[in-house]
C-alpha cells in the first residue's frame, strides 16, 4: 500500500509543480512592471524547493540543498569591473554552482541516473537575460521531477491491485485531463502575445553583443553636399509598396569597442532608444532586412560630442547593408563640437541621409536632409496647459542662459529703452542647490521660474547659441509664445512641409536692434494666431521624441510616394480649422461651355406610360446632350426598342441588380457630361423653358445642387431636434432630387465616399436620398442650394399615389428622422439656409413675353 | 480483461507523460534557438528592462556650456540679409529701378522692360530704388559691369535664357531671377525661379487657360507624353510602363499621334526632368494638364511662395511602374483640384509676361515685408497674391475669397456709401429707407460737390458721416479708413430703394460676398458692325453689369480699385463717371471671372442710368464715349473679363400665387 501511495503522490506534486510553474509565469510578466523581480522569485523558488525536496528523496542528499538559498551575491563577470545588480535578482547560474537561488537546479543534478534524464549539463551565460535563467530553472525543476516519476512508474503498475485499478484510472485521467488543460494555457498565450513579451525581447542593454572594431576598418567619406533623392538614395529598395509607406529597418543593438576594448560611445541614450522605440512601433517598421527601403543604425549620434568621430564612422561602415550609407538616415540634433561647432555631424556618413536639429544654409542638402528639432527634455518634465489668448506681461522675452555677450547688449538696450515690456532673464549665479539651475532664470535678484515665465510673454527671442539649432525653441513653442529666431542662415525645423511665417518671426542678426519695431507692426490678431500655430506645432511635431520620429519619417515618404503626400493644410492647419474649413472640390471658377449640354437620368421602376412622357419632355430641352434610363425593376424587362419615344439624342436604358434607390446616384461610365439631371418618371410638369434655364442656372453654380421643389429644415424647439419643413416658407435649404441638375462627381461622392452607413441606411428605408445628397453636397461645398423657379403644384415624390393625410405625415415623421440621423453622422448640421431662389432676369417684369428668353416658366 | 486495463493504464500513462514532456521541452526549444526574425509577430526594437537607467542624450549642464561663438559671416553669400539690404526699402516697401538697356532690344526683353514700368513697385530715380534691375542681354553679348554694382547688394540680375552666367563679372551677392535654373546652383531665399517664357508669350492678358471642366472627360487620355519636335504623344491609361521615356525596345502602342494639336488633351503630362523640356511645362499647365515631373533638374518657377505640390507631381523617373500605377489609381479628388489648381495658377501668374513680372516683384516685395506677406493661402487659392494685397491686410477672413476655407462667414453689417456729386435736396428718403435696415452699421455721405455740403443732416439711428472727396469719378472707390465694415452698399442720391429690398439683397450678398449685388443692370456686346465693343442699358434677357449707383460689394475693392489698377486706366475712367462704374465692374470680373447678380426692385427707377448725361442708352450723341470706354478698358485689360449671366436672385415666395401675409419680403411685390 505505502509504495503505491508515493507514486500517486507523486504524481499529484508533479502537476502543483507545474501549476507553480505557471505562476512563476505569471510573475514574469508581472515583473516587467515591478522592479522587485527577484524577491518574487526568490519566494517561488523556495516554494518549488520545498517540492522538489520531497521528490528527490533520494539516499544521498544533494550538497546545493542544505545551503541557504536566500543569500544573493552579485556575480563576478569576467573581464568587466564588477557592477552592482540594480535590485535583489536571481542571478545566472554558474558552474560549479555557486550558493544562490538556483539550488534548485542543484536537486535536479542530483537525481539518480543523470545520463538517462532529458536534462543537458547547463552551462552558465553571461549573456542570457536573468529572466531566461530562472525560466529555466523552473523547467528544470518540473523536469526533475518528471524524469524521477518516469523511472519508477511502469515498475509500480504490475504490483497494483485489481480493486484500487478503477481508482487509480478515473485519477489517472484526472490527471490526464489536468495535463491538458495545463497544456492548453500553456499553448494558448503563446499564440496569443507576442513572444517578445517574455522569451527573447526582455532584455538589459548591458547584454547586449559586443563588436570589436579594427583600427584600420573601413571609414566611410564625408558627406556629399550634392546629393539629392534622386541621385543618392536608391528608390528601387522601396519597391512594392500598395500601401505607399516606406518600410524602415532597425539593426540590432550592438556595442562597439575599439581594439583596446574601449567602447566607442556610450551605447545608447534614453532618447534614441525612445526613438527607435517609436519606430518600431509604427507603420513602417519591418524586421526584414531584405524588404526595407530605409534603414536606421542603431547607433546612437543624437549628440556629438560623447562621439568618437572616427570609431563611430567606421563602427557605421562595418553595418551589414551600410553600402556607401544608401537609405541610411542618421538622428542628430546636437551637431558639431568646439571650437567651431559644424552645423552638421561631423561624422563621415558618405550618401546616408541626416535628420539633423541645427542645419544652416551651407550643410542642408534640400530635398534631403530632414531638419527636426533639438528635443527639449523639459518637453515630457513640465506640463504647461495651452494658455488662453489674451494680453501677457510682457512683450518680448529671453530666457535662453548661453547668450553672446554681443547680442545679450543689444537685448539690454532694448530693456532699457522699452523698459517693462521687454525681460531679459539671466542664468542665476547664486542659487544654492545647483540642480535646478536649469529651470530657474533671475532678473536682478528676482527669481523666475522656466519654462513657465515664457507664458507671461508675447515674443520670445530664440537666438543662435554655439549651435543654430536650440531646444529653447521647442519650450518657447510649448508656451504658445511666438519664437523670434535670431540665427542666420539656421534651417527652422521641418521647414519642408511646415509654414514657419505662421508661427514665428525670422528676424537677421544686423537687425537686432530693430526687433521692437518689426515686432511692434504685426496686427494683434495676427499674434493671436500665430500664438495659437506655435502651441499647435509643438503639440503635433515637437512635443515627444515620437512625434519628431515620425514627422521625420513621413517626410522622407512623402519625397518616395510624392503622388500620395500629405498636404500642406494637413501639415500646418490646427485641427479647429481642419474641422471647419471646407475645401470645396469644385473651386476654380468656370462656367461650362452651354455647348456641352447634360445628360438627364430618369430612374424608374414600372411606370412605363408616365416616363415615356417624362422622355419626350425632357427631349424637348435644348441642352440635353444624352438620356440615360436607371430600370429599377428586375423582374420586369424593359420595353422592347421599337416602344420608346423616338428623340433626337441617344438613350441608354441601364438595368441594375437591385431595386435601390442609390442606383439613381451611381457614376455610370455612360454620362460624358459633367451636368446631371436627376428627374423621376412622373415629374411630367417641368417645362422645356424651365429645365433649360435650370441648366443655365447650373452652369452658372456647377459646385451646387439647383433643383426645383425647395425645402427646408428646422430646429424644433420643443422636442429639441431636427424637423423637416415642406410648407410655403421663406427659406429653402434642400432641392428634391426628383427633378434637379448637379455636378456628376458628387454621383461619384455619393456612391464612393457617403459618410457613415448612411447609404445602406437609405436603401434599407428606400427613402430620404435626397436629403443624403443634400447633406454631401452641403457639407463638401459649404454652400447652399439654389432653387429655381416658382413653386408649382408638383405631383411630388413625397405625396404617394394615396394623398392621405395620415400617410403625409408619417411621411414627414421618416422625413425628420432621415435629417436627425444624417446630422448625427455627418457630426454637424451642414445645410445652408437661403432666402432667394434664381429666375430669369425679367421674370415677371412689364416686358413683351414674347421678347423673354424663357417665357414659359412658373406657368401652372 | 485486466490485461486490458493494464494496457489502457499504461496507455494513459504514457501519453500524459508524452504530454508533459513536450510540454516541458517547448520551453527549452524556445530558449535554445536563437530569436529568428520572420517568425510570428514581428520583432521590434525590444523594450529594454533597464531602459529607465538610460542618461539623456543631452545633459543640463551642456546647454550651459554652449558658448556662442559670432561667425563672420561667410562673403559671397548671399543670405536674405546680406544681398538685399531692407533698411533701404524704408516704408513703402519695394522701389525697383531698372539699368536703362544699351542697344538694341530682343523682343523679349522690350516686353519686361514695360511689364516693370507697369508695375506699382517701379521708381524712375535710382537713388530712391531698393532693387536695382539688371536685365542681362543674350548669351552672345557682354554686359558692363553696371556703376551702382557694390558687390551686387540690392541688385536683382535677370536673365530669361537658361545659359551660362557670364563671365564679365562675379555676381557675388546679386540675386539672379532665372528661367528655370538648375537646382544646383539656385540659392534658395535668394535667387528667384522664373519659368521659361516662350518667344511668342503675350504681354498682357494671354490665352486664358484651356480647361473648359472640372472633371476629366471620360474619353481623354490618361497620359500625354512630351515627343520629339515639341509635340506630345497621348497614350492610353492601360498602355504598359514602356511608353516611358521612349525607354522600351517594341512598339508603345496606344499612341495617338497629333502632330497639329500642341497642347495635350490628356489628363497627366509626363514632363522629362532636363532642363531643355522646362518649357513644356507652361505648356502642359496652360492645357490644364497635370504636369508630371520626372525627378525634375530645374528648380520650379516661384517654388519660394507657390506650392506646387497642389499642381503638379513630381515623380522619381527611375519607378516608371510605381508611377504609372499611382496616376491610375489616383483618386478623382485629387485629379480634380490638381487640374483645377494648373488653371488658377496659369491664370493668376503665368498667362503672360506681365504676369510673371510682376509676380517676381511680389515675392521680392514679400521678402521685405517678412512677417506681413501674404499667407500661404493668399499665394494658393484663387484668387492668387497678385490680387490679393497684403497693404489691405494680411488676415484672409478680411478677403471676401477665403470665408469656406477659413470657415468663416461674412460679417452681418454694411456701411451704406451715398456718393453726393450734383448738389440737391439731401437723399432723405434714401437715407431713412437704409437707416431703418437691420444690418445697416453706417451711413457715409461722400461729398463731391463744389457746394460745401449742408451743415444739417437728418437725424438717424446709425451714425452718419460725411467726406469730403476730391470730387474726381474715381473717388467713389477710393478705400476711406471710415468705412468700418466688409460690406458696402454703394447708393446714388437717384437711388430709391425700400428697406426690404435692402435686405433682402444684403442677404444676397452674405451668400456671394465676392461678387457685387445690384438692382440696376447693363450688358456688354460685341458690334460686329464697328468691330469693336459696346454696351446698353437696355432691358434684357442677360447682364454683365451692375451700376454701383445700388449695389452692394466688399470694400476690399476699393482698396483693389484705388491700389492695383494703373494709374492710366484711373485716368481714362475719370473722365467719364459711367466709365468708373464699368471699370468697377471689369475690375471684380476679373478677380472674380464671375458674372456680378442682380436682384429685384419693386419700382423701376425713375432714371434707368441715373447719370443720364453720360450713361448709355440715354441718347444717341452720348454714346460714343461710353462705349469707347468699355473698348478701351477691354483693351487695357488685354481681354474682355465681363461675363454674361441670365439669372436673377428673387425671395423664394416671390409673386407666388400665396399669401401675402406668408412673404417676408412683401414690398418687392410691387404693384
Amino acid at each position: 500500500m505505502h509504495s503505491v501511495k508515493l507514486p500517486f503522490r507523486k504524481v499529484v506534486r508533479s502537476t502543483a509543480l507545474v501549476m507553480t510553474r505557471l505562476r512563476l509565469r505569471e510573475c514574469y510578466k508581472w515583473s516587467v512592471e515591478s522592479p522587485c523581480l527577484g524577491l518574487q522569485l526568490l519566494s517561488l523558488g523556495q516554494r518549488l524547493k520545498r517540492a522538489v525536496r520531497c521528490i528527490a528523496s533520494a539516499p544521498r542528499t544533494c550538497p546545493g540543498e542544505t545551503r541557504s538559498p536566500a543569500v544573493l551575491t552579485p556575480p563576478v563577470q569576467q573581464g568587466a569591473k564588477a557592477r552592482p545588480l540594480p535590485h535583489a535578482q536571481c542571478a545566472p547560474c554558474q558552474t560549479p554552482p555557486g550558493p544562490r537561488a538556483c539550488a534548485l537546479f542543484q536537486a535536479c543534478s542530483c537525481r539518480p541516473d543523470p545520463g538517462r534524464g532529458f536534462l543537458q549539463p547547463r552551462r552558465s551565460s553571461t549573456r542570457a537575460a536573468v529572466a531566461e535563467e530562472c525560466g529555466e530553472e523552473a523547467v528544470c525543476v518540473i523536469m526533475c521531477a518528471s524524469v524521477k516519476y518516469n523511472i519508477r512508474g511502469p515498475a509500480l503498475i504490475p504490483r497494483m491491485k485489481t480493486k484500487h485499478r478503477i481508482y487509480y484510472i478515473t485519477l489517472f485521467s484526472i490527471v490526464l485531463l489536468g495535463l491538458i488543460a495545463t497544456g492548453m494555457f500553456q499553448f494558448w498565450p503563446h499564440s496569443i502575445e507576442s513572444s517578445s513579451d517574455w522569451s527573447v525581447e526582455k532584455r538589459s542593454i548591458r547584454d547586449v553583443p559586443v563588436v570589436r572594431l579594427p583600427a584600420d576598418s573601413p571609414i566611410p567619406e564625408r558627406g556629399d553636399l550634392s546629393c539629392r533623392m534622386h541621385t543618392c538614395f536608391d528608390v528601387y529598395r522601396c519597391g512594392f509598396n500598395p500601401k505607399n509607406k516606406i518600410k524602415v529597418y532597425i539593426y540590432s543593438l550592438k556595442k562597439y569597442v575599439d581594439d583596446f576594448g574601449v567602447p566607442v560611445s556610450d551605447t545608447i541614450s534614453r532618447e534614441y532608444n525612445e526613438l527607435l522605440t517609436a519606430i518600431s512601433d509604427s507603420d513602417y517598421y519591418t524586421d526584414d532586412i531584405n524588404r526595407a527601403c530605409l534603414f536606421v543604425p542603431s547607433i546612437d549620434v543624437l549628440n556629438q560630442s560623447p562621439l568618437r568621430i572616427k570609431e563611430t564612422a567606421q563602427a557605421l561602415a562595418q553595418l551589414s547593408r551600410w553600402d556607401r550609407g544608401t537609405n541610411h538616415l542618421l538622428f542628430n540634433m546636437l551637431p558639431g563640437g568646439p571650437p567651431d561647432y559644424n552645423t552638421a555631424l561631423d561624422v563621415p556618413r558618405d550618401r546616408a541621409l541626416l535628420a539633423g536639429g541645427g542645419f544652416s544654409t551651407w550643410t542642408y542638402r534640400q530635398g534631403y536632409d530632414v531638419s527636426i528639432p533639438v528635443y527639449s527634455p523639459l518637453s515630457a518634465e513640465v506640463d504647461l496647459p495651452e494658455k488662453g489668448p489674451g494680453p501677457r506681461r510682457y512683450f518680448l522675452l529671453s530666457s535662453q542662459m548661453a547668450v553672446h555677450p554681443e547680442f545679450r547688449e543689444e537685448l539690454e538696450a532694448l530693456q532699457a529703452k522699452h523698459g517693462e515690456s521687454v525681460l531679459v532673464l539671466h542664468q542665476c549665479t547664486n542659487l544654492s542647490e545647483g540642480a535646478l539651475s536649469v529651470r530657474k532664470r533671475c532678473h536682478k535678484h528676482q527669481v523666475f521660474h522656466y519654462p513657465q515665465v515664457l507664458q507671461e510673454a508675447t515674443f520670445c527671442v530664440v537666438l543662435r547659441g554655439a549651435r543654430l539649432g536650440q531646444a529653447a525653441l521647442s519650450d518657447v513653442l510649448q508656451a504658445g509664445c511666438v519664437p523670434v529666431v535670431i540665427a542666420d542662415s539656421y534651417i527652422l525645423p521641418f521647414s519642408e512641409v511646415l509654414d514657419w511665417k505662421r508661427a514665428s518671426v525670422v528676424v537677421p542678426e544686423e537687425k537686432m536692434a530693430d526687433v521692437y519695431k518689426i515686432l511692434q507692426s504685426i496686427p494683434q490678431r495676427q499674434i493671436q494666431e500665430m500664438q495659437r500655430q506655435a502651441r499647435w506645432f509643438w503639440e503635433a511635431y515637437f512635443q515627444s521624441i515620437k512625434a519628431i520620429a515620425l514627422a521625420t519619417l513621413q517626410i522622407i515618404n512623402d519625397r518616395i510616394y510624392p503622388y500620395a503626400a500629405i498636404s500642406y493644410e494637413e501639415w500646418n492647419d490646427p485641427p479647429a480649422v481642419k474641422w471647419s474649413s471646407v475645401s470645396n472640390p469644385l473651386f476654380l471658377p468656370l462656367i461650362p461651355p452651354q455647348s456641352q449640354g447634360f445628360t438627364a437620368i430618369v430612374l424608374t421602376y414600372d411606370r412605363v406610360e408616365s416616363l415615356f412622357r417624362v422622355i419626350t419632355e425632357v427631349s424637348k430641352v435644348p441642352s440635353l446632350s444624352k438620356l440615360l434610363v436607371v430600370w429599377n425593376n428586375q423582374n420586369k424587362n424593359p420595353p422592347e426598342e421599337s416602344l420608346w419615344p423616338k428623340i433626337r439624342v441617344p438613350l441608354k436604358v441601364v438595368r441594375t441588380a437591385e431595386n435601390k434607390l442609390s442606383n439613381r446616384f451611381f457614376p455610370y461610365d455612360e454620362i460624358e457630361t459633367e451636368a446631371v439631371l436627376a428627374i423621376d418618371d412622373d415629374i411630367i410638369m417641368l417645362t422645356s423653358d424651365e429645365l433649360q434655364f435650370g441648366y443655365e442656372v447650373w452652369r452658372e453654380f456647377p459646385d451646387r445642387l439647383v433643383g426645383y421643389p425647395g425645402r427646408l429644415h428646422l430646429w424644433d424647439h420643443e422636442m429639441n431636434k431636427w424637423k423637416y419643413e415642406s410648407e410655403w416658407t421663406n427659406e429653402v435649404s434642400m432641392v428634391l432630387t426628383g427633378a434637379a441638375f448637379y455636378h456628376k462627381y458628387f454621383n461619384y461622392l455619393y456612391t464612393y465616399k457617403m459618410p457613415g452607413d448612411i447609404k445602406n441606411w437609405v436603401d434599407a428605408h428606400m427613402n430620404c436620398e435626397d436629403i443624403a445628397m443634400n447633406f454631401l453636397v452641403a457639407n463638401v461645398t459649404g454652400k447652399a442650394v439654389i432653387k429655381v423657379t416658382p413653386r408649382k403644384k408638383f405631383k411630388c415624390p413625397e405625396c404617394t399615389a394615396i394623398d392621405g393625410l395620415s400617410l403625409d405625415q408619417t411621411h414627414m415623421v421618416e422625413r425628420s428622422e432621415c435629417i436627425n440621423k444624417f446630422a448625427s453622422v455627418f457630426g454637424t448640421m451642414p445645410l445652408k439656409v437661403v432666402e432667394h431662389r434664381a429666375d430669369p432676369v425679367l421674370y415677371k417684369d412689364d416686358f413683351p413675353e414674347k421678347l423673354k428668353s424663357f417665357p414659359n416658366i412658373g406657368s401652372l | 480483461m485486466q490485461s486490458w486495463g493494464r494496457k489502457s493504464l499504461w496507455l494513459a500513462l504514457s501519453a500524459s507523460w508524452l504530454l508533459l514532456v513536450l510540454l516541458g521541452v517547448s520551453p527549452f526549444l524556445r530558449l535554445a534557438a536563437p530569436p529568428r526574425p520572420g517568425l510570428g509577430a514581428p520583432q521590434g526594437w525590444p523594450r529594454w528592462l533597464d531602459a529607465g537607467l538610460l542618461q539623456s542624450f543631452s545633459q543640463p549642464e551642456e546647454l550651459l556650456e554652449d558658448v556662442p561663438q559670432l561667425q563672420a559671416a561667410r562673403g559671397e553669400s548671399c543670405q536674405r540679409g546680406a544681398c538685399l539690404d531692407t533698411s533701404k526699402c524704408g516704408s513703402d516697401g519695394l522701389k525697383v529701378f531698372v539699368y536703362p538697356v544699351a542697344g538694341p532690344i530682343s523682343e523679349t526683353h522690350r516686353k519686361i522692360l514695360a511689364s516693370v514700368e507697369g508695375s506699382r513697385y517701379h521708381t524712375r530715380s535710382a537713388a530712391e530704388a531698393c532693387l536695382l534691375l539688371l536685365l542681362l542681354p543674350g548669351p552672345h553679348e557682354r554686359s558692363p559691369v553696371p556703376p551702382q554694382w557694390n558687390g551686387g547688394r540690392n541688385h536683382l540680375v535677370l536673365t530669361l535664357h537658361p545659359a551660362p552666367r557670364p563671365r564679365t563679372f562675379q555676381l557675388a551677392q546679386a540675386m539672379v531671377a532665372e528661367a528655370s535654373p538648375t537646382v544646383d546652383t539656385f540659392r534658395p531665399g535668394c535667387d528667384v525661379a522664373l519659368p521659361l517664357l516662350p518667344e511668342a508669350h503675350p504681354l498682357r492678358a494671354g490665352a486664358p487657360g484651356q480647361l473648359r471642366q472640372h472633371s476629366p472627360h471620360p474619353r481623354a487620355a490618361l497620359l500625354a507624353l512630351a515627343s520629339e519636335r515639341g509635340r506630345w504623344r497621348t497614350a492610353d491609361a492601360n498602355s504598359s510602363a514602356c511608353s516611358w521615356d521612349g525607354r522600351c525596345e517594341q512598339d508603345p502602342g496606344g499612341e495617338l499621334s497629333q502632330p497639329t494639336e500642341t497642347l495635350p488633351n490628356a489628363t497627366f503630362c509626363l514632363i522629362p526632368g532636363h532642363r531643355s523640356d522646362a518649357w513644356r511645362f507652361l505648356q502642359a499647365l496652360q492645357a490644364g494638364c497635370i504636369p508630371v515631373l520626372l525627378s525634375p533638374l530645374w528648380e520650379l518657377p516661384f517654388s519660394e511662395r507657390i506650392d506646387w505640390t497642389k499642381a503638379t507631381i513630381i515623380a522619381d523617373e527611375r519607378q516608371p511602374r510605381q508611377v504609372l500605377a499611382a496616376l491610375q489609381e489616383m483618386p478623382l479628388a485629387r485629379v480634380l483640384s490638381l487640374r483645377q489648381q494648373t488653371q488658377f495658377l496659369w491664370a493668376a501668374y503665368f498667362s503672360s509676361v506681365e504676369k510673371v513680372i510682376h509676380t517676381m516683384l511680389e515675392i521680392l516685395q514679400a521678402r521685405i515685408l517678412g512677417a506681413s506677406a501674404q499667407p500661404w493661402l493668399l499665394w494658393n487659392s484663387p484668387p492668387g497674391a497678385l490680387l490679393a494685397l497684403p497693404t489691405y491686410s494680411t488676415h484672409p477672413q478680411d478677403f471676401p475669397f477665403y470665408h469656406l476655407q477659413q470657415g468663416s462667414s461674412p460679417e452681418g453689417r454694411f456701411s451704406a456709401l451715398i456718393w453726393v456729386e450734383a448738389p440737391g435736396q439731401p437723399p432723405l428718403k434714401l437715407i431713412e429707407a437704409v437707416a431703418a435696415s437691420q444690418h445697416c452699421a453706417q451711413i457715409l455721405i461722400l461729398w463731391s460737390s463744389e457746394r460745401p455740403s449742408p451743415p444739417r443732416w437728418p437725424e438717424t439711428s446709425v451714425p452718419l458721416t460725411v467726406l469730403e472727396g476730391r470730387r474726381k469719378a474715381s473717388d467713389r472707390f477710393f478705400p476711406y479708413s471710415a468705412i468700418s465694415t466688409d460690406a458696402i452698399l454703394s447708393l446714388d442720391p437717384h437711388s430709391s430703394l425700400s428697406t426690404s429690398e435692402v435686405d433682402f439683397a444684403f442677404g444676397v450678398w452674405q451668400s456671394f460676398p465676392e461678387r457685387m449685388v445690384g438692382f440696376v443692370t447693363w450688358s456688354h456686346f460685341w458690334d460686329e458692325a464697328r468691330g469693336s465693343w459696346g454696351y446698353t442699358a437696355e432691358t434684357a434677357n442677360e447682364f454683365s453689369m451692375v451700376l454701383t449707383t445700388a449695389a452692394f460689394y466688399h470694400r476690399y475693392y476699393h482698396t483693389l480699385f484705388t491700389r492695383s489698377l494703373p494709374k492710366a486706366l484711373r485716368t481714362l475712367a475719370d473722365g467719364s463717371p459711367a466709365c468708373v462704374d464699368v471699370l468697377m465692374n471689369f475690375l471684380v470680373a476679373a478677380v472674380t471671372k464671375l458674372p456680378p447678380i442682380k436682384v429685384p426692385q419693386a419700382k423701376r427707377h425713375h432714371e434707368a442710368a441715373p447719370r443720364a448725361p453720360a450713361g448709355p442708352g440715354s441718347g444717341p450723341e452720348s454714346q460714343p464715349p461710353a462705349r469707347d470706354c468699355v473698348d478701351q478698358l477691354a483693351a487695357e485689360f488685354g481681354h474682355m473679363p465681363l461675363v454674361t449671366s441670365r439669372l436673377r436672385l428673387d425671395p423664394v415666395l416671390f409673386k407666388d400665387p400665396v399669401s401675402v401675409q406668408r412673404k417676408k419680403y412683401r414690398s418687392l411685390e410691387g404693384r
